[in-house]
């Protein structure tokens, strides 16, 4: 009698990871056609010397186009442009998205009209929130408008897509504009599964709201934190959109020229495929070696 | 035996109708409304002419053209016909991926009746091995488009005081301009910015400096090139403010007379937009079209470079639709005069040139006398980079404020490496 339930548990359970399997193998096709094969063929192109239009097959050329990038001071000022923007763009994501958060769960009234109102920009493509932010970034628009009046400088061009200072931190703005509802959304998920019994034994215990948020409120986010902090700063060195448009506007390429626009202008002005697989590739392993490094430190610090 | 019949009526079938199947020629090409009209009114002509072909007209906005284009080849996904400027469209055939003319297709007896009926010089471009690889939908060059009634608004008159020289254009620049501080509300001339290879070096090959050498050389002439790279400095924020490439594009605005602009450069084709864009204006005789300006000490009288745009066909197309596609572009090309007349697109055959429609357009003598001094604008399998590179030059010394003498080296050295192939 045993042994007959036995099997049919056994079977019951192969027929359940059979169509476990069922469902996942669309999934994993999806991946493999669209993620997996491109970053395989990125990895070979890597190793190759081949121009966009050619019809020729590609030249083997071993670590020539890694060892080329290396040698160009373009490639580095693509770090250090990605660098600058990464670093002035996600921190201040992860911040002021987790005080929005908090700041709108703590609300009683207009929640929803507070969240919708911030997650707004997260819907319009990457392109149109440019091509606007462009036209008020414009000498004549209404970010020198705005800020003259505010400062009470009538006049003064502040130079939004001119200077190098100035278009980073226009870049920084698009995109901290973008992303910041995003961002805030995913933190009042957090703080909705934070247990409301544990803020009120801290409470009870004689914590204050500052207290209750640094001892109860932020270690149990830190699930949240990681989640946020890994997306907004692979979110971040992939940028690309604001850039490119601001660039093709007039705007000095220099400054922004981040490393997802140097691959695409290696690619698609400059034709060399290889060149700009090679870079993806380092890309790649910069952003999968920052995001371990994200994990492995949150896990020491719940550790 | 009935299944044997129907098999056989069946195959017959199959035959019919693969013998009455469309040849689908698919034709992109940059957004024009005037021209769209056209060309749609041909392609309904060409298809009842030629009951076997369809042809699908697909537009695309220009700027986007070019990459549009590149990854659809690289795809090998690219349309049947196609145009983009020359500077574009010469990687594709030093690539191999377009196909040679066939003269019969756009009736011609030979070859060499092909050359023979355009303007000398025209098809040099798109002459590559010794074969010819496209027909041009325009060949054109910039001159100056002036606004008179701007002129008028600070007491010049535009028939006289119009700039002749560059050193003209940033006086006269001066006077024409709005500012609210240091905003520019109107400006008198702006420059447009991405195309470099077809003004900035023009203005350096006045003065005797070449982009690259007949031996090859990059940057030849280095007192010519700081000259332009330091007045180009001058003209944006940091010097006398006249304009800059972050200001909306002058071109764009020039059509509509907002008192926003008084001049800008651009080609015969801008003719028939203004006359689409603001009708008022085009009939109000306050346009005036000048040469593009030398400067007092050129050494070379010489206007912007001329560039086409050419109709080529995919050398991955089956052979049947390269013929089809070439006849298409040699029954547009039969319409040279039509293309004139309704877009202002020169497509430069002697007898359009020589026709009265083209002699007594408005203004054809000053595109005509200054295309006569112009060079060809530079073309290579690396133009795109290398207009990328005067792009970064330019930019440096207007926008960032760097000295024209520490630019110059990184621009020489950037050259040399596209020229070399090298990254």
């Amino acid at each position: 009698m045993t042994r007959r339930r036995l099997k049919l548990n056994t079977s019951v359970q192969g027929r359940q990871a059979i169509w476990g399997w069922v469902f996942v193998i669309p999934a994993l096709a999806f991946f493999s056609l669209f993620a997996f094969y491109p970053i395989g063929n990125a990895v070979y192109m890597g190793f190759h010397r081949k121009s966009v239009l050619s019809l020729r097959p590609p030249q083997f050329v071993g670590l020539q186009n890694y060892l080329d990038l290396f040698n160009s001071p373009a490639f580095w000022n693509a770090w250090k442009a990605t660098t600058i923007f990464t670093l002035g763009t996600f921190i201040p994501l992860v911040v002021f998205s987790l005080l929005l958060a908090v700041l709108i769960v703590s609300r009683k009234r207009f929640q929803r009209f507070f969240q919708v109102t911030l997650y707004s920009p997260a819907v319009v493509p990457g392109v149109v929130a440019a091509l606007v932010w462009m036209l008020m970034l414009d000498p004549r628009g209404l970010a020198n408008q705005w800020v003259n009046f505010v400062l009470g400088t009538p006049g003064i061009d502040h130079r939004w897509l001119a200077s190098a200072s100035m278009v980073r931190l226009s870049t920084m703005v698009v995109y901290f504009w973008g992303y910041l509802g995003f961002f805030t959304i995913i933190y009042i998920a957090g703080l909705g599964g934070i247990p409301a019994t544990l803020k009120e034994a801290a409470r009870i215990d004689g914590a204050n709201a500052l207290q209750e948020f640094r001892y109860v409120t932020l270690p149990l986010l830190t699930p949240t934190t990681l989640l946020v902090s890994v997306m907004s700063m692979i979110f971040c060195m992939r940028t690309f959109s604001t850039q490119y448009m601001f660039t093709q506007a007039g705007a000095p390429t220099e400054p922004i020229n981040v490393v997802t626009l140097f691959i695409f202008n290696t690619a698609i002005r400059d034709h060399q495929l290889g060149m700009a697989s090679a870079m993806s590739i380092l890309l790649l392993l910069v952003m999968f070696f920052f995001a371990t490094l994200q994990f492995l430190a949150s896990r020491r610090a719940a550790g | 035996m009935a299944r044997t019949f129907t098999t056989l009526l069946f195959v017959a079938c199959m035959l019919a109708s693969s013998a009455l199947a469309q040849t689908e020629i698919v034709y992109w090409t940059h957004e024009d409304v005037n021209r769209t009209e056209l060309e749609t009114r041909l392609i309904a002509e060409f298809e009842l002419d030629n009951p076997g072909i369809t042809v699908r007209r697909v537009t695309h906005p220009s700027a986007n053209l070019a990459q549009l284009l590149l990854t659809a080849f690289a795809a090998g996904r690219g349309p049947d016909v196609f145009n983009d400027t020359i500077a574009n469209q010469y990687p594709y055939i030093v690539n191999e991926r377009v196909a040679p003319v066939d003269p019969a297709a756009v009736g011609a007896a030979s070859l060499d009746e092909v050359y023979a009926r355009y303007l000398d010089g025209t098809l040099d471009p798109v002459t590559f091995g010794g074969n010819l690889y496209g027909l041009p939908l325009e060949v054109t060059n910039w001159v100056i488009f002036i606004n008179k009634n701007v002129f008028e608004d600070v007491g010049l008159d535009a028939e006289v005081d119009y700039p002749k020289t560059w050193e003209e254009m940033m006086e006269i620049s001066e006077q024409l301009v709005i500012r609210d501080g240091e905003i520019l509300q109107r400006r008198g001339f702006d420059f447009r910015y991405p195309w470099y290879l077809e003004w900035l070096v023009p203005m350096v090959e006045q003065l005797g400096g070449e982009l690259v050498s007949a031996d090859g050389e990059a940057i030849v002439n280095d007192e010519a090139w700081l000259r332009v790279l330091s007045y180009m400095r001058e003209w944006g924020p940091h010097g006398r403010n006249l304009g800059s490439p972050t200001y909306r594009n002058a071109r764009a605005l020039f059509n509509f007379d907002n008192n926003d602009i008084a001049m800008t450069h651009t080609g015969q084709y801008q003719i028939a937009r203004i006359q689409a864009d603001n009708p008022e204006f085009y009939d109000s005789g306050q346009l005036l079209i000048v040469p593009f300006p030398r400067w007092e000490d050129a050494v070379n009288d010489q206007g912007a470079a001329y560039y086409g745009h050419y109709f080529m066909v995919n050398a991955q197309s089956n052979a049947e639709t390269q013929r089809a596609a070439w006849q298409l572009i040699g029954y547009f090309a039969e319409h040279a005069e039509e293309y004139f007349a309704t877009s202002a697109l020169v497509q430069p055959t002697h007898e359009l040139l020589a026709s009265p429609a083209y002699r007594d357009h408005p203004f054809s003598e000053v595109f005509a006398a200054d295309m006569a001094t112009a060079r060809s604008v530079y073309y290579g399998d690396n133009s795109p980079r290398i207009q990328q590179l005067l792009k970064d030059a330019v930019e440096a010394v207007m926008l960032q404020n760097r000295e024209p003498a520490d630019v110059l080296p990184t621009l020489r050295e950037g050259v040399s490496r596209a020229l070399r192939g090298d990254f």
